[in-house]
């Protein structure tokens, strides 16, 4: 059964295939079944293979598929590499994914674009397996580009309005800055080590670097810089929060389980080079302790439904960067599982409230949604409570690890606190949006209408946003084992207790409203804060001040651009080039003879001569 | 004496004589030309079968002229592939235009022959005998409409200035004699390179150039790709030079050549002069045949690095460098004018750009196939092309070329600008021209395309496989 593996990212390729090929032309019905179908396949057979395998001996199995071109030293082997690392991430992304395509099933079923949809999300779910099955890093570079497209065309999937494109283009022109980054730490690789085999990689790297030397920095680095940019991590994280522009059901799945969580597979993949680099996993560490109080911060000062999860799914990638850079990889890993789970339910309920409520996107016009949208409600509230890390939900058990390692680690007493400040800030963000969304006086003007279709993954991921935790993946044998003391007591309930007041915060400031945050706001530190933490922490700004205003400027200064008349220039001389030789085609055979005789003389004389 | 193994060797070579014998019978008793085409396509199928064959005997030296090697039965079979598609191409071609039909596949199959004889040859004198035969059939090909004045005109053209060219052949053969006393390329290894022999070298190099149209030799080219019918044409740009440049390999190993800095030299000037010089005579090119003269000038240039490499790298890296360049070049080339045959209406055929404006909208499925093809030209990734660079690289970069390779970078922009031009072209808004009905389409035509193209994305996507049939033919 193994030997079917490639199946398995072949089959949404076909559905994709299909779906294109047929342009739109395909009868609405059938639609469904090919776009969803394929993954649900791809899902069932992901399923199979994963409990032959899990049953079986092997800790590891590599399937070769093709050899594409072996010229001299250079090779380049396709294949695919299946341990539990790659087996978790290829159930994470079949299984959820399949649930956001039955999801989109119902949510899409009006969208005129609807075999578009389905044949960009199927490419997607290509590009994402081979991304995470792939045996070396080209092949693995292929699916990370294949995502960024498909990201790319997902959330300017609305292009008649301009500012989906915008958002789109935003969100490949700053995961392109990471992409480049990472392409190049794959020639630095390829260069220094020979191979780009990623177990090849993973055995010769320890043995021909000692830790913390430059090539080690260096190429672990660069590889840090591909990964924050596809997780939208400190510095690059700005184009999450605008790439809500695509569909709910996009950034379900792109968004929020499965692409972003790109980075944080790299790393784990990765590891043995990152271990060889104290320094960049430090950094990693510190910009994942950043990043999450950063977005966390800023999740709870937006009023767009949407933008709260998308910086509440910064925050929480932010702790699975704080677990990779301590060390816990499958602690990372795990997080990234049970995410996976409740932030793909968080959008779908989201999506569920967009759709029954008139396309409305700002919490503060809905409130009372309560009692009219009770599958999309208690959705929200477990959701909640497993981004909150309440205890017997999911994320309790993965968040717990990661403070636990983080705690651990040298000096990770920062760490620590920057985790348990954040897992307050979770808290209160989270259910500040359930409150004011669904509590509040009845609101008569939503009816939820959701159907078969988009009843069943809400159902489904709520059972695993509560249940998800209790079975993590053995990750031991693909990832090094992490030990961890137990906690102090005195810090375990510090820890245990941060949700908990979080939630609490909320309660007061939005359900029973004994304090209220208007008056916070109306204070002028509490503005400046508001503004600043609602813009993202002026990033955008930054930018623009630092990076895109002056590029404009340089652009204006050389309109008249001076390299083109490099280019101008070769033209030229080509094109007189061409004039003067196509001269000599006189079309006369006593000058070809000529020709022929002058040519010989030439030769002999080179010949001679030189 | 000749041996029954001896025999088994040359089977491939036989049966395309007996074939040929067969034909012209054939036509004398009666003229059928279904019949003659048959016959030529089973004759060509059969020497193709017997090609492994005679491969369990190899490497196995016949006479002391031939030497029949798997370099040399490697190209034969592509030889023979190739005069199988000329043919498919022929039949519809010269069966609309031609009263007379039948004596083409006869000029082919013996065209084919020399083409055999000059992959196999170790000896001046089957080089001589090889390239006349090739070259003779050739010069009633190309001029075979002998009632079409451009035809006839570039038969003569290549008739008088390939007897030119034979004449600097022979005298440097001359030369070379004259200080060696032996007519075998292998006795040159072993002879000091006096002035006689160099000068002998170099003017059998610009006999051989000339066949290559490599600058400065190259100014027939044009002339005679665009006169000639164009399945000749594809046969010419394909087995004719892929043919002579198989020998001169063969030759320059052989005769370890590349020890000789002087002949280095001469070749690097050449392949240095045909990159730039055919790359800017296409560019602005509005006639489809004479844009494929001029691309092949560049083509036969890029190929000269590998010659020019192979005085550095080991001689099997440059054979299997040098036949899957020329496989690919084949399949692409073919691929190419097979379009253009397919296109071409009875009275003339399709050769200017105007007759390709919007060729997407009116005639999809062979606008593909030429896209492809000027895409694989080009040398753009998933192409046959593309690998064929590849290995053009691969052999520079171990023979440290830089000169060379950088002349190659900058006719690979080159040449994609006019390729490309003539893909836009092609996927303009189709001007609805009166009078650019194709003829009916022949099956056999359709189906050879169809089968090029899959070779062209087959040499591209999966080259490990034609590659590992290659290393067997590993030069030595």
């Amino acid at each position: 059964m193994l030997g079917y593996l490639w199946l398995v990212p072949l089959l949404p390729l076909v559905g994709f295939v299909i779906l294109v090929v047929s342009q739109g032309n395909l009868d609405k019905r059938w639609v469904p079944w090919v776009g969803a179908g394929s993954v649900g396949l791809s899902a069932a057979l992901a399923g199979w293979i994963g409990y032959e395998f899990l049953a079986g001996p092997a800790v590891s199995y590599k399937l070769p598929l093709w050899s594409w071109a072996r010229v001299g030293d250079f090779s380049a082997d396709f294949g695919l590499y299946l341990d539990f690392l790659s087996l978790n991430m290829m159930f994470v992304v079949t299984g959820v994914g399949f649930l956001i395509h039955l999801y989109s099933v119902g949510f899409m079923v009006d969208d005129p674009g609807y075999a578009r949809f389905f044949a960009y999300m199927n490419l997607f779910v290509a590009a994402m397996l081979v991304l995470v099955l792939a045996d070396n890093l080209v092949f693995l570079y292929l699916g990370w580009e294949g995502v960024g497209l498909c990201s790319y065309l997902l959330i300017g999937f609305w292009y008649d309005n301009p500012e989906n494109g915008a958002a789109a283009r935003k969100a490949f022109v700053m995961t392109r800055v990471g992409d480049t980054a990472f392409i190049v730490g794959l020639i630095l690789l390829f260069a220094a080590l020979g191979s780009l085999d990623v177990q090849t990689l993973l055995h010769r790297a320890p043995a021909s670097w000692r830790p913390g030397s430059d090539l080690a920095v260096l190429a672990a680095a660069l590889l840090l810089g591909g990964a924050v940019g596809k997780s939208a991590q400190l510095p690059l994280q700005t184009w999450l929060p605008d790439a809500m522009a695509g569909p709910t059901p996009i950034s379900a799945l792109i968004h929020a389980a499965t692409m972003v969580t790109a980075g944080v597979y790299l790393i784990a993949r990765t590891h043995a080079l990152f271990e060889l680099a104290p320094a960049v996993l430090q950094a990693v560490a510190v910009i994942g302790a950043v990043t999450l109080l950063m977005a966390g911060c800023s999740a709870l000062t937006q009023r767009d439904i949407k933008r709260i999860l998308a910086y509440s799914t910064i925050s929480q990638i932010g702790y699975m960067f704080l677990a990779l850079g301590v060390g816990a990889y499958s602690a990372a890993i795990f997080h990234l599982t049970t995410h996976a789970y409740f932030k793909a339910l968080l959008f779908l309920a989201a999506g569920a409230v967009i759709h029954s409520y008139h396309h409305e996107h700002d919490i503060f016009r809905m409130g009372g949604l309560r009692e009219r949208l009770p599958v999309a409600f208690w959705s929200f509230l477990i959701g909640s409570a497993a981004l909150t890390a309440l205890p017997f939900t999911s994320g309790y058990y993965s968040k717990h690890e990661i403070l636990a390692a983080a705690f651990a680690a040298p000096d990770g007493a920062w760490l620590w606190g920057a985790g348990t400040l954040g897992a307050l800030l979770t808290g209160l963000y989270s259910f500040r949006l359930v409150f004011v969304a669904f509590f509040g006086p009845p609101n008569l003007r939503a009816s939820e209408h959701l159907g078969f279709a988009m009843t069943v993954p809400l159902v489904v991921l709520g059972g695993l946003a509560v249940f998800g935790g209790l079975f993590p993946m053995p990750l031991g044998s693909a990832l090094p084992r992490h030990e961890v003391a137990g906690f102090a007591p005195s810090v375990e309930v510090v820890t245990e207790a941060a949700p908990f007041i979080g939630a609490g915060l909320a309660v007061a400031f939005y359900l029973t409203r004994t304090w209220s945050p208007e008056e916070l706001v109306r204070a002028d530190w509490g503005s400046a804060l508001q503004r600043l933490w609602f813009n993202g922490w002026g990033l955008d700004w930054l930018y623009g001040v630092l990076l895109i205003r002056p590029f404009r400027w340089l652009a204006e200064a050389n309109r008249g651009d001076v390299l083109d008349d490099v280019y101008r220039a070769v033209a030229y001389f080509s094109r007189a080039g061409h004039r003067a030789l196509a001269a000599t085609q006189t079309g006369r055979l006593r000058w070809y003879a000529a020709g022929l005789a002058g040519g010989a003389l030439l030769t002999v004389a080179v010949g001679i001569l030189a | 004496m000749i041996s029954a193994v001896d025999l088994i060797a040359l089977l491939p070579l036989l049966i395309l004589t007996g074939t040929a014998i067969l034909a012209m019978l054939a036509i004398a008793i009666r003229r059928n030309h279904r019949l003659v085409f048959l016959l030529t396509v089973a004759g060509l199928l059969g020497a193709l079968a017997l090609v492994p064959m005679a491969a369990n005997m190899t490497p196995r030296t016949v006479t002391p002229l031939l030497l029949v090697d798997r370099y040399a039965l490697v190209f034969t079979a592509l030889a023979l592939a190739a005069g199988l598609v000329v043919v498919c191409l022929c039949r519809s071609y010269f069966g609309v235009r031609a009263d007379q039909p039948e004596e083409v596949y006869l000029l082919i199959l013996t065209a084919l022959l020399g083409a055999g004889v000059l992959a196999a040859g170790r000896h001046f004198a089957s080089f001589f005998l090889g390239l006349e035969t090739l070259s003779v059939s050739l010069f009633a090909l190309i001029a075979y409409p002998y009632r079409d004045e451009r035809a006839l005109e570039a038969g003569i053209k290549y008739l008088v200035l390939s007897g030119a060219a034979s004449g600097f052949l022979v005298f440097g053969m001359a030369l070379v004699y004259a200080d060696t006393g032996t007519l075998e390329f292998s006795a040159l290894i072993s002879a000091s390179s006096t002035l006689t022999i160099i000068i002998g070298t170099i003017l059998i190099v610009a006999a051989v150039s000339f066949k290559l149209s490599l600058v400065p030799f190259h100014l027939w080219t044009a002339d005679v790709y665009q006169g000639a019918p164009a399945p000749v044409t594809a046969f010419l740009a394909t087995v004719s030079k892929g043919a002579v440049f198989v020998l001169l390999l063969r030759y320059a190993v052989a005769g370890g050549l590349g020890q000789a800095p002087a002949l280095v030299n001469v070749l690097s000037l050449l392949a240095a002069l045909s990159m730039l010089a055919g790359n800017l005579l296409a560019l602005r090119q509005d006639n489809l045949k004479r844009l494929l003269a001029y691309s092949s000038i560049a083509h036969m240039g890029y190929l000269l690095i590998v010659l020019v490499a192979g005085s550095k790298v080991s001689g099997s890296f440059a054979a299997e460098a040098l036949l899957f360049y020329l496989a690919a070049y084949f399949v692409t080339t073919l691929a190419a004018f097979g379009t253009i045959t397919v296109l071409s209406p009875s009275d003339r055929e399709a050769e200017s750009l105007d007759d390709y404006a919007g060729l997407f909208h009116s005639h999809p499925w062979p606008a593909t196939v030429l896209a492809s093809a000027l895409l694989s030209l080009a040398g753009i990734p998933l192409t046959a092309g593309f690998v064929g660079k590849f290995y053009l690289f691969a052999a520079g970069g171990l023979g440290e070329l830089w000169t060379l390779l950088a002349l190659l970078v900058v006719g690979s922009g080159l040449g994609l600008y006019y390729y490309v031009r003539v893909i836009f072209q092609m996927a303009k808004p189709s001007l609805d021209i009166a009078g650019k009905p194709t003829a009916p389409a022949p099956l056999e035509a359709h189906l050879v395309l169809v089968v090029l193209l899959v070779l062209l994305f087959g040499l591209g996507v999966y080259p490990g496989g034609v590659i590992d049939l290659l290393t067997m033919a590993a030069l030595r």
